[in-house]
């Protein structure tokens, strides 16, 4: 059974590269915009909290995009 | 309405549909990968190479339906002005030219077996290659244009001539003597595939759109905070 799977009566060499290709391709990719997306995050939050009290108070009441990446931030630190 | 989309709602949405995919993706996966590796039958004539049939058209399908969707929303760009729908345009853009050399490459994985080839400059074949060399001058463009209103003027006109190579790609197979078989799959009339290969097929299709997807709200979450970014520089 597991033989079969395998080799896949000589196939198996190209269905498997296939799919192995694909899912690499595909968790390289998921995992580089993960990257990029903390990456962008992390600066965003510390370019807020570098802000002087009174700005930063104003922009976290006045951006809910703002208030929720220092939120998220804070609960990865 | 106008208020649903602006982009703080977007990104609160965003959270939302992320944690949904991520809860129901990895079981959808393992029964999609089980019928295409183990409960599909093998074809009568290809036998199990017609297993990578699973990622090849569900990868094609999506390289052509993003640069069809990229299209319309510069067509829609040019008309209305409005800037999300670029910003959609560029982050559906790499995941298009990501499943678009995954179905040149699986076909080339595929033709060997079944046509002695890995590569032929069939119609087909060749026709998805300019696909995808207008997915990297789309990208390039939004990438190396450091001025964003002639990136987007640029980059929407690509797409848009990309957009004629989209039916010669569909009907290639009808309008050439080709290597490549012609549609199994039709959505106007009888298909010409069994129901024990659709349902494997509908399914990674519905699992590689889900991936997609999370790709795609991460990316356009990753815009939306360079945008905020940038505009924190002018306080």
């Amino acid at each position: 059974m597991i033989e079969s799977l395998i080799y896949m009566n000589g196939y198996g060499v190209f269905v498997w590269s296939s799919f192995a290709i694909t899912a690499l391709t595909c968790l390289i990719v998921y995992f580089k915009t993960l990257k990029t997306l903390r990456k962008y995050e992390k600066e965003f939050a510390k370019e807020i909290e570098e802000l002087s009290t009174k700005k930063r108070k104003t922009l976290l009441e006045s951006s809910k995009i703002a208030s929720q990446v220092v939120s998220s931030y804070n609960k990865t630190i | 309405m106008i208020k649903f989309f602006n982009n703080s709602n977007i990104f609160f949405w965003i959270e939302k549909f992320t944690n949904f995919i991520n809860s129901i993706f990895f079981v959808l996966l393992i029964v999609a990968i089980s019928f295409a590796l183990i409960f599909s039958p093998p074809d009568y004539l290809q036998g199990d190479s017609v297993r990578i049939m699973y990622v090849h058209v569900p990868a094609a399908w999506i390289g052509l339906a993003s640069f069809t969707l990229i299209a319309f929303l510069s067509i829609l760009n040019f008309i209305f002005k409005i800037k999300n729908l670029f910003l959609i345009s560029k982050s559906i853009a790499p995941i298009g030219l990501m499943f678009t050399c995954l179905a040149i490459v699986t076909g080339a994985l595929w033709g060997q077996p079944t046509w002695g080839t890995f590569w032929a400059w069939d119609a087909r074949i060749t026709s998805m290659l300019i696909l995808g060399i207008f997915y990297l001058l789309f990208i390039f463009v939004n990438k190396y244009v450091l001025d964003q209103h002639r990136a987007n003027k640029i980059s929407s006109l690509i797409a848009i001539l990309g957009a004629v190579n989209i039916p010669i790609i569909k009907y290639s197979v009808e309008w050439w003597n080709t290597l490549h078989q012609p549609a199994s799959i039709k959505i106007a009339g009888a298909s010409t595939i069994h129901s024990s290969m659709i349902v494997p097929l509908l399914l990674m299709f519905f699992v590689l759109i889900l991936y997609c997807a999370l790709i795609f709200l991460m990316k356009y979450k990753t815009e939306i905070i360079r945008i905020k970014k940038k505009n924190l520089k002018r306080l």
